[in-house]
């Protein structure tokens, strides 16, 4: 963490595709902050730069130019080498098709980046306990993929972006492959998470259903951040989903049209 | 439009898979070479000696053609299959952009026809290239400067090659194509994956592993201890369970590898260690019936290529004289023959000019209690003194009456050997007179045998007698010089005692190996026309090609340049090179055959589990995406990807290394009798193993390098920077 007591710090992030004469602009300056512990998401309709962002904030692209810094160090600067270091162990990710190795058991998959980090896992056995039964997957340890449901699988990937204790965890429309029910089950373990153990948590999401769990929520479109909610101190989470519809009402009448 | 397409698709498929293009390549140069063997420089020189084998080899040709048809059919098809499943979603593509599967089927095969032409281009150039230098190195080894060289192109096998192969490449793709086009187009688009991580129970698996090893345990049994029994019956059996052990084994090996996986998460587990097991074992356990077949393919071309080098390794007894001392033998008229020998241009090559009668010995007027003509020969004593030095087990064999046949072999005592030669050849035994074996032993350098009128000495052909030392009788000579010591006889012919000379040096007779004496009696010139039946006489003038001549050009040239002169003569003649001829038609045709399948089986094999593994490679592609987001770095995933592939040519490797060390080790005591030192196998087993080596090597290079490509193009996302 550094002195400002911020995370994350997005500084002017500009991201453009194609070549001198056919460019597009697809972050046209970003900028935002994370607070540790804080469970951030981010809105905005299809090829308003939201997945630029992430992919950005989770070093799988290079910006064109701006910074973005990780307890105050420039990971979009580093190399190869050193971004194989962060990802995995200082970033989770989770992701919208759950990225599980389908030849390897639910163990296998949850241990995998302690191992990929040459990490002796014989001390992650309590955390790896602990994780299993707090996101209900212990009877589907020893499983294969395809042997799951898909929330089991979905939790089973939020059990292997914690279980190095990340400070960051970035998740690309977590639920987007899930049905309503196992949609909230996972929405609210990482509530939980975020509440019990401080876990600073970025989403990027569709769907205000989703994002009605986050405590803030940024608002993007056309490459700039153009709005903001939070969450207040004591709203329910049904209050923050209604104010979340009602503010994509004014911006362009319905989410289904406009995000 | 279109055939752009076409051309562009084709030339991306080379590029993009060279393991493809090349397995393509290989099956084309290996029919040419087959094609072509009528053209090589030694079948052309065997030609002249052996028309008649090797017309029945050539004659056998087109059912090596069609077997080799056969086997590299499932070559293509496989090469074909992995490249079209490679495609799914690019035909997919083409499906969802209105393309219609008649179309898409008409344009794989243009495709097909494109890449087929130039690995046809490519095989033919290749196999024209290999089966040139074959065709260099077999004649300089064997031919000793005496076979010429042609160029061994051959228009015939290039035209048989290209129709083979288009015929094979267009039944594989049809055969794709058919199936391509039931598919939907959900399933091109979304490639299929063996999802079911079916491992079955530990009990089975366990017993399955267990059952294999029985088996392959029986097969061995039966390999290395009743090889041959049943006429050969026990040795299909054997094979039989030998794959079906290595079947079942495989099965049940793939699916414990979960266990062991298991096992090593207990300790601490670094690196993609884990990952690279699971891999390994998805690629066992979901094909373990190819990769057990691709084992026992090993197993074969180990066994072959093992075989087809100690054939070759008796190239080197083919020029080693044995026995045989004389270069020619003509018979004709004695004088005429003899005059012709002795004439101005036959004496270059004409050294150690002998005449050889022979005759078999008159038979007692009366006629025995089966009406069977009785010998003058009574060896009654001999043979009381060759049952006496007769180990135990014979001996009572032989006093009991048991024993009915004989046979000779190298194996059996010597005595024995003797005693059956004996017991058949002395109802009417061959004479030879004392002054044609004297020209013999003069030829080699030995005293001539100056018999005395009641003498004689014993000729055994030592060609047909399988012995380890040529040209000396140890149990016999003892035999005989105690005899001679004490004065005593041990054979009566025509009821005068006849004493045998010890210590008979026995050469071979004759230079052609079809006058076939096993033994003789060699007697006193007087004696032989005594007792000489006239009817069965025969004479031969036997000659030897000048030493000086020999070590000027060689033993092949003046040989053949005599023969020429011999054949403008009109007299039968044989000559030592029918012999040559004969043997080294049996190891070219033997070793050839051998080393060639043993070839195309371990290419096969090798073809088959490199792109079992590129296959397994591309369908898993995401898992590395996956491990590179986890902050896997590419260092790091190649080195498991390496660790999968030496995992998977090993596997099948080593049970195939075991398989066939026992079969090379039965061959050894079983049937290679044409291994005389055994120490020589040593240097050439080690130089063949290390090229099978090699060639697994070679494949798992190139599948470690197009995997490593498919590594290198991996990206999380498009990252158009």
């Amino acid at each position: 963490m550094n002195k400002h007591g911020k995370l994350l710090e997005v500084q002017d992030i500009q991201k453009n595709y194609g070549k001198k004469n056919n460019i597009t602009k697809a972050l046209k300056g970003v900028s935002f902050d994370i607070l540790p512990g804080e469970f951030l998401g981010i809105m905005g309709p299809s090829g308003s730069g939201k997945t630029t962002l992430l992919n950005c904030i989770a070093t799988i692209i290079k910006p064109t130019s701006g910074r973005v810094l990780l307890n105050g160090k420039n990971i979009s600067a580093f190399d190869s080498k050193d971004l194989a270091d962060y990802r995995g162990s200082r970033i989770g990710y989770l992701f919208q098709d759950f990225a599980l190795l389908d030849n390897l058991t639910g163990q296998e998959n949850i241990l995998l980046p302690l191992s990929i980090h040459g990490v002796d896992f014989a001390k992650a056995q309590t955390k790896l306990n602990e994780l299993a039964g707090f996101l209900e997957i212990k009877d589907v340890l020893d499983k294969f993929p395809a042997q799951m449901s898909g929330g089991q699988k979905q939790r089973v990937a939020a059990a292997r972006s914690l279980i190095s204790d990340p400070d960051i965890v970035l998740a690309d429309e977590p639920t987007g492959a899930l049905d309503t029910r196992s949609a909230k089950m996972l929405m609210n373990k990482l509530e939980e998470i975020h509440k019990n153990s401080k876990r600073t948590i970025l989403m990027v999401s569709h769907d205000p259903n989703a994002t009605s769990f986050c405590s803030r929520i940024l608002f993007i479109q056309d490459g700039v951040i153009f709005h903001e909610l939070r969450r207040k101190h004591d709203e329910s989470q049904e209050k923050f989903y209604e104010r979340i519809l009602q503010l994509l009402a004014q911006l362009g009448g319905g989410s289904a049209n406009v995000l | 439009m279109f055939s752009r397409l076409i051309y562009r698709n084709a030339k991306r498929s080379r590029k993009e898979n060279l393991i493809y293009f090349a397995t393509l390549v290989t099956a084309v140069a290996s029919f040419y070479i087959i094609l072509s063997l009528g053209r090589q420089d030694v079948i052309l020189f065997l030609k002249e000696f052996e028309s008649d084998a090797i017309d029945k080899l050539l004659a056998y040709m087109p059912i090596v053609y069609l077997f080799a048809l056969f086997l590299l059919f499932f070559l293509t098809l496989f090469a074909n299959r992995y490249q079209l499943n490679r495609r799914g979603k690019e035909f997919g593509l083409y499906l969802m952009l209105g393309m219609r599967k008649e179309r898409l089927v008409l344009q794989l095969v243009a495709e097909g026809i494109v890449t087929s032409v130039l690995a046809l281009i490519g095989g033919i150039l290749i196999g024209g290239f290999l089966a040139e230098i074959i065709s260099l190195t077999v004649s300089k080894l064997v031919g000793q400067g005496i076979i010429g060289h042609q160029i061994s192109l051959s228009i015939s096998a290039i035209i048989m090659t290209v129709i083979g192969f288009l015929f094979i490449q267009s039944l594989a793709l049809v055969i794709l194509g058919g199936r391509l086009f039931h598919q939907e187009v959900h399933q091109l688009l979304y490639e299929q994956m063996d999802k079911i991580q079916d491992m079955g129970h530990l009990r089975g698996n366990i017993f399955h592993l267990l059952a294999g090893a029985v088996l392959l345990a029986i097969a061995y049994w039966l390999i290395l201890y009743h090889f041959m029994d049943f006429g050969g019956l026990l040795l299909f059996v054997a094979f039989v369970l030998g794959c079906l052990g290595t079947i079942i084994f495989m099965r049940g090996f793939g699916r414990l590898l979960g266990i062991l996986t298991s096992l090593s998460e207990r300790k601490s587990t670094k690196g993609l260690r884990t990952f690279t097991l699971r891999q390994f074992q998805e690629n066992i356990a979901n094909k373990s019936a190819s990769v057990a077949i691709t084992s026992i393919l090993i197993t074969l071309s180990i066994i072959l290529l093992a075989d087809g080098a100690s054939i070759f390794i008796g190239l080197e007894n083919t020029f080693a004289r044995s026995s045989s001392v004389y270069d020619f033998t003509v018979n004709g008229n004695d004088q005429e023959v003899e005059q012709f020998l002795t004439s101005e241009k036959m004496v270059p090559y004409v050294e150690d000019l002998n005449f050889l009668e022979i005759g078999h010995m008159k038979e007692q007027g009366e006629r025995g209690e089966n009406d069977m003509p009785l010998s003058l020969v009574d060896w009654s004593e001999l043979r009381e003194q060759l049952i006496m030095v007769l180990p135990d087990s014979y001996k009572e064999q032989f006093l009991s009456g048991e024993v009915q046949g004989y046979t000779i072999s190298s194996e059996n005592p010597e005595a024995l050997n003797l005693l059956g030669t004996l017991e058949i050849d002395t109802k009417a035994p061959y004479l030879i007179p004392e002054s044609s074996y004297n020209g013999l032993l003069k030829t080699i350098g030995e005293k001539p045998l100056n018999l005395q009128s009641d003498e004689m000495a014993l000729y055994f052909n030592p060609d047909f007698m399988s012995m380890d030392n040529l040209d000396s009788f140890p149990v016999l000579d003892q035999i005989l010089e105690v005899a001679e010591d004490n004065g005593k006889s041990l054979l009566h012919i025509n009821d005068q005692a006849i004493y045998i000379r010890p210590f008979l040096p026995m050469k071979g007779l004759a230079a052609d190996r079809s006058i076939e004496i096993t033994s003789a009696f060699i007697v006193p010139d007087a004696m032989f026309k005594q007792l000489l039946n006239e009817e069965t006489y025969a004479s031969y003038w036997n000659f030897r090609i000048p030493q000086k001549l020999q070590d000027e050009q060689g033993l092949m040239l003046p040989m053949m340049e005599s023969r020429d002169i011999l054949k403008s003569s009109g007299f039968e003649f044989e000559s030592y090179l029918q012999n040559f001829g004969r043997k080294l038609f049996y190891v070219v045709a033997g070793s050839y055959a051998t080393l060639y399948m043993g070839f195309i089986f371990l290419i096969i094999a090798c073809t088959v589990l490199a792109l079992q593994f590129l296959t397994q490679m591309k369908q898993t592609g995401k898992r590395y995406v996956t491990l590179s987001m986890l902050g896997a770095n590419r260092k790091q995933m190649k080195k498991s990807m390496h660790r999968q592939v030496m995992l998977t040519f090993l596997l099948p490797m080593s049970i195939a290394s075991v398989s066939g060390a026992v079969g090379i080790k039965a061959m050894i005591s079983f049937v290679m009798v044409n291994v005389d030192d055994q120490g020589q196998l040593y240097p050439v087993a080690f130089a063949f193993a290390a090229l099978v080596i090699a060639i697994l090597v070679i494949y798992g290079v190139a599948v470690t390098r197009s995997a490593d490509h498919e590594i290198d193009k991996l990206r999380w996302k498009p990252d158009i920077d």
